[in-house]
């Protein structure tokens, strides 16, 4: 080989190393030099079958711990975590499957179910909004550190700011700005006195939709999805392709009743549906008499479907499905201002601390 | 295509005692290949009606969406790609190092394993054995079986290129070498990981995804690329241009071919997707140069049929890494995110360049094995077929994913039935045509009743 070639392997042998192995970077730089020296000087042959089946064995077990085994030391560490749900209840989550459920999934699974529906949430990006409260004695330290704020992030002043920052009323410093500029911003107001208060806001289709922040919302979850949703799920069903909607929070969507319905006939639910039907997990039985039978109108005749078990468990595991709708640390969902809210003195003060970084969360 | 090699006739002998001892078990596998090729193209084209005509088939349970769609898939990856891949690996090794193919029974009895295998996982996705992971649907038993059958037929390959003539491997030989090794290594792997050790939520996903990256990165990759630069290099006689660049290519491609596969958005550790938009940039070096070397050669090699299909499949493979290379980057990989792009694309990867590049060759060695070859006039109207089935099966869904986004079914998807349907002919004419052939070869000679009584010797042996 030539030693221009061997130089580039190892270069490689260098940066693979040290970026995917994490080795000391002395060591990488060794082993890089010692790769280009076998390679370029000494000949080593890179075509025996040797080199290649230990070749070929090196890389499967580089393969194999940068990608398995790194992140399953990180995930095994996952936990349950506290969070609230819409009534403010605290509880702990992820909550197993219970009852029925569990069947539920069986039967999601059998039928492919993920094959055109995943089960994951996606956000495209965070944004903060920031006010800022200033009393007497810091104002014109405050508006000072705004003006700075403005020329380092290349953000214009406006409305209260740029008239003037009026004291004794909370004013917005900035809209929509970045993670960085949010910290910067805390950072610059915070040291120069001033009361700060931001609000996190998330955007992407998939999420609740917003008027203002997220107008293309198409309300599939709060949040994203992140790893401790699937806690305790064998082989979530995550899915890649989206003929149907996402249904990770399709239990605080629909109800019983519609979900049957959608099963056994679609186009009774929405006329273009292209969700196919699922007549088999249904018995057609003579009369209507009893609970949860389902009529279709089949032209002058009708027909009655009762649901089987299968089709009981089903949709008791669908309505199962509320994950994309707690937040969690990792994941907080939308927090608006406090500072609009009575809330008591101490609360605002442990959510100044906590806000500043993506990653916060406040109950 | 019933051209004889040039060189096959210059030294008749040698070569001759090679084809006769891959005859059987090529044949074999190449026919299960074929015919899982058109359960494949039927079973896809009802996927794709039964999304269009509302309340078709809805009473059975195992004809639904769901089911019949990863059925078609496991058909066409397991079924038909590795199989006709194995066949293949089989003749070139054997030929390359000029040796017969070693322990040819292992290739039978592993075959046959293999086929119930795929044949207990088509059946057990219908009837609702669906694991949930997408490149591993088949049932947790049949995993066991196909590695089984898998490692029977890589003991004779490896066996076989072990024996080979000279000591120096051509780059065919290290693509194929490596690719035999790598399927049971990821196989298996995944198979612990998901089952044996019970990896815990969504570790199993990530396993799983690594096991896809590797066995269309690396694995069909390798076979199509190993494949390609075995019949370029042919007629300039072994030569290879640019040795150190292929060597290059491979080492480059097997390292960052086998770690990635992490979607954008993926709920997993920052990092994971991170990493495979930066190992796809490092697999794309090389992608180019492997394109290069093989650029380079075909210019040399004859301007036949097959080489031609070759050279369209080297084509598709080109566009394939290109999209795949700007769709890494989360920029352009947003759009496409959940939509029809992705699974089209892979279904243009499949066919349009290891399907096609196999299914080349295929039509090369064939003439060798039986005295009665293809028909050469179907063969060409089932090529042309084949090209636009996959082209119309692919491209306009993968647009329409890209335009209409997710959670939209794009108008695309009706073309893609059309492509579909294409398929079907195309695969049901190759099935004729290579039953026809066997057929008559049986009546024309006896070479194939010589065929079947060894190779009843050969099984009581194995
Ligand atoms: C061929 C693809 C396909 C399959 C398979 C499929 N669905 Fe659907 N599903 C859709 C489409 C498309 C929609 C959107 C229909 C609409 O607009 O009303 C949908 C909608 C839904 C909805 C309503 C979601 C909402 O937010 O409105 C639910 C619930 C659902 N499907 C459940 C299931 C279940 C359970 C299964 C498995 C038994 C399943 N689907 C199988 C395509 C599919």
């Amino acid at each position: 080989m030539t030693i221009g070639l061997s130089f580039i392997m190892g270069l490689v042998a260098a940066s693979v190393s040290y970026f995917m192995l994490s080795l000391w970077w002395p060591v990488a730089i060794i082993l890089g030099i010692a790769v280009w020296l076998a390679f370029g000087l000494f000949g080593l042959k890179m075509d025996s079958a040797f080199t290649l089946l230990s070749g070929a064995i090196l890389v499967f077990c580089i393969s194999l711990s940068v990608m398995i085994m790194r992140s399953s030391d990180q995930l095994s560490g996952l936990q349950y975590a506290d969070t609230v749900d819409e009534t403010g209840t605290e509880f702990r989550y992820p909550v197993p499957l219970l009852g029925n459920a569990p069947s539920g999934e069986r039967v999601y699974r059998s039928h492919g179910c993920a094959a055109c529906h995943t089960q994951h949430v996606t956000h495209e990006g965070v944004e903060f909004d920031i006010k800022a409260l200033a009393s007497e004695k810091n104002h014109s330290a405050v508006k000072e550190a705004v003006n700075r704020f403005y020329q380092v992030t290349g953000n214009p002043a406006s409305g209260g700011i740029a008239l003037g920052l009026p004291v004794g009323e909370w004013e917005t410093v900035a809209l929509g700005v970045s993670v960085s500029d949010a910290a910067k911003a805390r950072g610059f107001l915070s040291s120069a006195g001033a009361s700060v208060d931001v609000q996190v806001r998330f955007n992407g289709e998939d999420l609740e939709k917003d008027n203002f922040s997220n107008p293309d919302g198409r309300g599939w979850g709060k949040r994203r999805s992140v790893a401790r949703d699937y806690l305790f799920v064998e082989r979530p069903m995550l899915g890649s392709v989206r003929i149907g909607p996402d249904l990770s929070n399709v239990g605080t969507r629909l109800n019983r009743s519609t979900l049957m319905r959608l099963l056994l006939d679609p186009k009774s639910i929405r006329r273009n549906s292209k969700m196919p039907q699922h007549r088999f997990l249904f018995d057609v039985v003579k009369e209507s008499n009893e609970k949860g039978i389902i009529t279709i109108r089949n032209k002058d005749e009708q027909v009655f479907y009762k649901p089987t078990k299968e089709a009981e468990a089903l949709v008791d595991y669908l309505l199962s499905l509320k994950s994309a709708n707690y937040p969690l640390e990792e994941a907080p969902v939308y927090q608006p201002f406090t500072s609009s809210l009575p809330k008591p003195e101490e609360a605002k003060k442990e959510m100044e601390e906590k806000t500043g970084d993506e990653g916060s969360d406040t109950k | 295509m019933s051209s004889e090699s040039k060189e096959g006739e210059a030294n008749k002998d040698p070569r001759d005692v090679v084809d006769d001892s891959c005859k059987g078990p090529f044949l074999f596998l190449a026919f299960s290949a074929i015919i899982w090729l058109l359960v494949y193209s039927i079973f896809s084209m009802l996927s794709g009606v039964k999304v269009h005509s509302y309340g078709m088939m809805v009473d059975t349970a195992w004809l639904s969406y769901g089911r019949i769609q990863p059925a078609s898939q496991l058909a066409l990856q397991y079924g038909f790609l590795v199989q006709l891949g194995l066949a293949i690996s089989a003749w070139i090794l054997s030929h390359r190092g000029k040796t017969v193919l070693v322990d040819g029974g292992y290739l039978y009895f592993g075959g046959l394993i293999w086929n119930v295998g795929v044949t207990l996982g088509f059946v057990g996705i219908l009837s609702g054995g669906i694991s949930g992971l997408e490149g591993l649907q088949m049932p947790v038993h049949v995993i066991p079986i196909l590695l089984t059958g898998y490692v029977l037929v890589g003991v004779s390959l490896v066996q076989t290129n072990n024996r080979r003539t000279d000591e120096q491997m051509s780059p065919a030989q290290w693509f194929l070498f490596t690719a035999t090794l790598w399927l049971p290594w990821i196989l298996g792997s995944a198979y612990l990981l998901i089952y044996y050790f019970k990896a815990k939520g969504v570790m199993a996903n990530i396993v799983d995804w690594w096991f896809m990256q590797n066995f269309s990165k690396v694995y069909l990759t390798f076979i199509a690329l190993g494949v390609c630069s075995h019949f370029f290099s042919l007629s300039n006689s072994y030569r290879l241009i640019g040795r150190g660049y292929a060597l290059f290519a491979f080492w480059i491609l097997l390292l960052f071919g086998s770690i990635g596969g992490v979607s954008l958005a993926a709920p997993v550790p920052a990092w994971l997707p991170a990493l495979s938009t930066v190992t796809s940039v490092f697999y794309f070096i090389g992608i180019v140069s492997i394109w290069y070397v093989l650029y380079h050669m075909q210019n040399g090699a004859s301007a036949e049929d097959n080489i031609s299909l070759m050279r369209l499949g080297l084509i598709v493979f080109g566009v394939v890494s290109i999209l795949n290379f700007l769709f890494a980057f989360p920029m352009m990989g947003k759009s496409a995110e959940f939509t029809t792009f992705g699974p089209s694309i892979e279904l243009l990867f499949n066919l349009g360049f290891v399907g096609l590049v196999l299914l080349a060759s295929f039509y090369y060695i064939f003439p060798h094995m039986v005295k009665f070859g293809l028909s050469p006039k179907i063969t060409k109207i089932q090529n042309i077929i084949f090209i636009l089935g996959f082209m119309i099966a692919s491209l306009p869904s993968a647009l329409g994913g890209l335009m209409s986004g997710d959670a939209v079914l794009g108008s695309g998807f009706y073309f893609s039935s059309v492509g579909d349907l294409f398929l079907v002919f195309a695969s049901l004419l190759l099935f004729l045509n290579f039953l026809y052939a066997i057929i008559m070869s049986i009546k024309t000679c006896d070479c194939l009743s010589q065929l079947f009584s060894k190779e009843q010797a050969k099984e009581v042996e194995a």
